[in-house]
C-alpha cells in the first residue's frame, strides 16, 4: 500500500498555495485521517494533467493520493480520460473540501462540479469595498 | 407568511424573517441525527431538555468531542436545503452554491463561555449574494441563548460608518451595546437572513445548552467572493 501526497503549481483554481503550504494542508489531513504518508510527488509548475502522478502509479502501485483541491484534477478531455483509465482503482483524498472517494464515477463528479465553480463569475475582491459590496445587492440588473 | 412575503422582508425590508420549516419530516431527522451523535449520554434517551441540560454542563473538551461526532453526519447540508424547498427555490432558482458542511453551533451557558460578537456574515468572505438560514433544535421561548438581529438598514449605516473611519468590525462594533432582544422562535422555525444583517448574542444563564443548526446558500447564478470549492458544494433541488 502506497499513500503519496501531491503538490502542483501553486494556481490552483482560483486559490495560490505555495507548495510547502500545500504539504502542510495535506499533511494536516493525513493526520486527522490516520494516513501514513510513504511519498510525495511533485507535479511540475504548469503541469496540469497529473502525468507524473500516473508515471509514479505504475511503479509504486499507489493506493491512496492525497490532493489539496479538486482543482488539482486535469480539465482538458484528453487529460482526464488518461487519469480515468489509469487511476480509477485509488482513492482520492481531497483536503481542502474534504472529500474522498475513487472509481469513474467519483472522479467525473468533481470534474463536473470544477466545471461549474469554473463557469461561476467571481467578484474580485481586492478591487471592492463593504460598502460597494452591499450596493452591488442592491442593483436589481447587476448580474 | 407566504415565500414571496419572506423574500421581500429579506431583499428589501429589514433583511431577516422568521419562517416555518416546510419540510418537518426531514427536520426531524436533521434533529434526530445531531442528538444521537452529540449525545453522549445515551441513559438520557431522546428527551431534548435532559440532554440540552447535561450539555449545559460539558467541559469545552466533551463539547468538542461531540462536534467531532457530527462530522460523520454526512448529506447535512443538502437536508437543511431541502427541508425549506420552495422559499430557497424561489430565492435562488433551482441551482445552488450550499455550504459544503452546515454548522451546528453548540452555545452554553454561564459567565465564563464567550458571547457571539455582533458581526456580519459577509465578513468570512461569502458571497454577498448569499443568504443564511439558522434554525434552533428546540424551543427559545425566553431571552436565554437567543441571537438578536440588527435590521438591515441600521447594519448598513454602522458599516458605512467604519468605512469612513477605515475599519471593518473594528471597536466601534466589538464594544457595541446591543439593546435588542433576542428572536424567539418554535423548533420547526428557522431565520433567514442577509449577509449583511448584523447579528450576535449574549452571554446566557440558563440550565440549557443552545442548539441550532446553520447554513449558507446563494444562487449558481450570482458570482462568488472569496469562498470556493473549500466551502461549497453545486447543488441542484429536485
Amino acid at each position: 500500500m502506497s499513500i503519496a501526497t501531491v503538490t502542483t503549481d501553486f494556481n490552483i483554481g482560483p486559490f495560490k498555495i505555495p507548495s510547502n503550504g500545500q504539504s502542510m494542508i495535506m499533511n494536516n489531513y493525513a493526520q486527522r485521517k490516520n494516513l501514513i504518508v510513504d511519498l510525495t510527488i511533485p507535479e511540475p509548475m504548469l503541469s496540469n494533467s497529473l502525468a507524473t502522478v500516473q508515471w509514479m502509479h505504475k511503479n509504486y502501485k499507489l493506493t491512496k493520493l492525497i490532493l489539496c483541491s479538486i482543482y488539482q484534477l486535469p480539465f482538458k478531455q484528453e487529460g482526464i480520460e488518461e487519469l480515468l483509465n489509469n487511476m480509477a482503482n485509488v482513492e482520492f483524498n481531497f483536503a481542502l473540501e474534504g472529500i474522498s472517494g475513487k472509481g469513474r464515477d467519483f472522479l467525473l463528479n468533481n470534474i463536473n462540479e470544477i466545471k461549474m465553480f469554473r463557469n461561476a463569475k467571481i467578484i474580485d475582491s481586492t478591487e471592492t469595498s463593504w460598502v460597494d459590496l452591499y450596493k452591488m445587492t442592491q442593483e436589481k440588473d447587476k448580474f | 407568511m407566504k415565500s414571496m412575503d419572506i423574500i421581500k422582508e429579506v431583499t428589501s425590508g429589514p433583511g431577516y424573517a422568521v419562517f416555518p420549516i416546510e419540510n418537518m419530516d426531514i427536520f426531524n431527522t436533521i434533529r434526530d441525527n445531531i442528538f444521537s451523535k452529540i449525545n453522549t449520554y445515551k441513559e438520557l434517551g431522546d428527551n431534548v431538555d435532559l440532554i440540552r441540560k447535561a450539555m449545559a454542563k460539558m467541559s469545552s473538551a466533551e463539547v468538542n468531542k461531540s462536534m467531532i461526532n457530527l462530522l460523520k453526519f454526512n448529506d447535512f447540508s443538502e437536508m437543511i436545503i431541502n427541508s425549506c424547498p420552495n422559499l430557497i427555490k424561489t430565492l435562488c432558482g433551482k441551482k445552488l452554491f450550499i455550504q459544503r458542511r452546515a454548522h451546528t453551533v453548540i452555545k452554553l451557558p454561564g459567565e465564563k463561555q464567550f458571547k457571539t460578537l455582533p458581526h456580519y456574515e459577509m465578513m468570512s468572505g461569502i458571497s454577498p449574494f448569499s443568504y443564511i438560514i439558522w434554525a434552533p433544535l428546540h424551543d427559545i421561548d425566553d431571552n436565554e441563548g437567543g441571537i438578536y438581529y440588527l435590521d438591515k438598514k441600521k447594519s448598513s449605516e454602522i458599516m458605512k460608518k467604519e468605512e469612513t473611519e477605515g475599519l471593518v468590525n473594528g471597536p466601534t462594533i466589538l464594544n457595541m451595546k446591543i439593546d435588542k432582544e433576542p428572536s424567539r422562535m418554535k423548533f420547526g422555525e428557522a431565520i433567514i437572513f442577509s449577509p449583511f444583517v448584523m447579528h450576535g448574542n449574549n452571554i446566557f444563564n440558563s440550565e440549557l445548552a443552545r442548539i441550532a443548526i446553520n447554513i449558507r446558500f446563494q444562487s449558481y447564478n450570482k458570482p462568488l467572493l472569496q469562498k470556493n470549492t473549500d466551502y461549497l458544494k453545486y447543488y441542484q433541488l429536485p
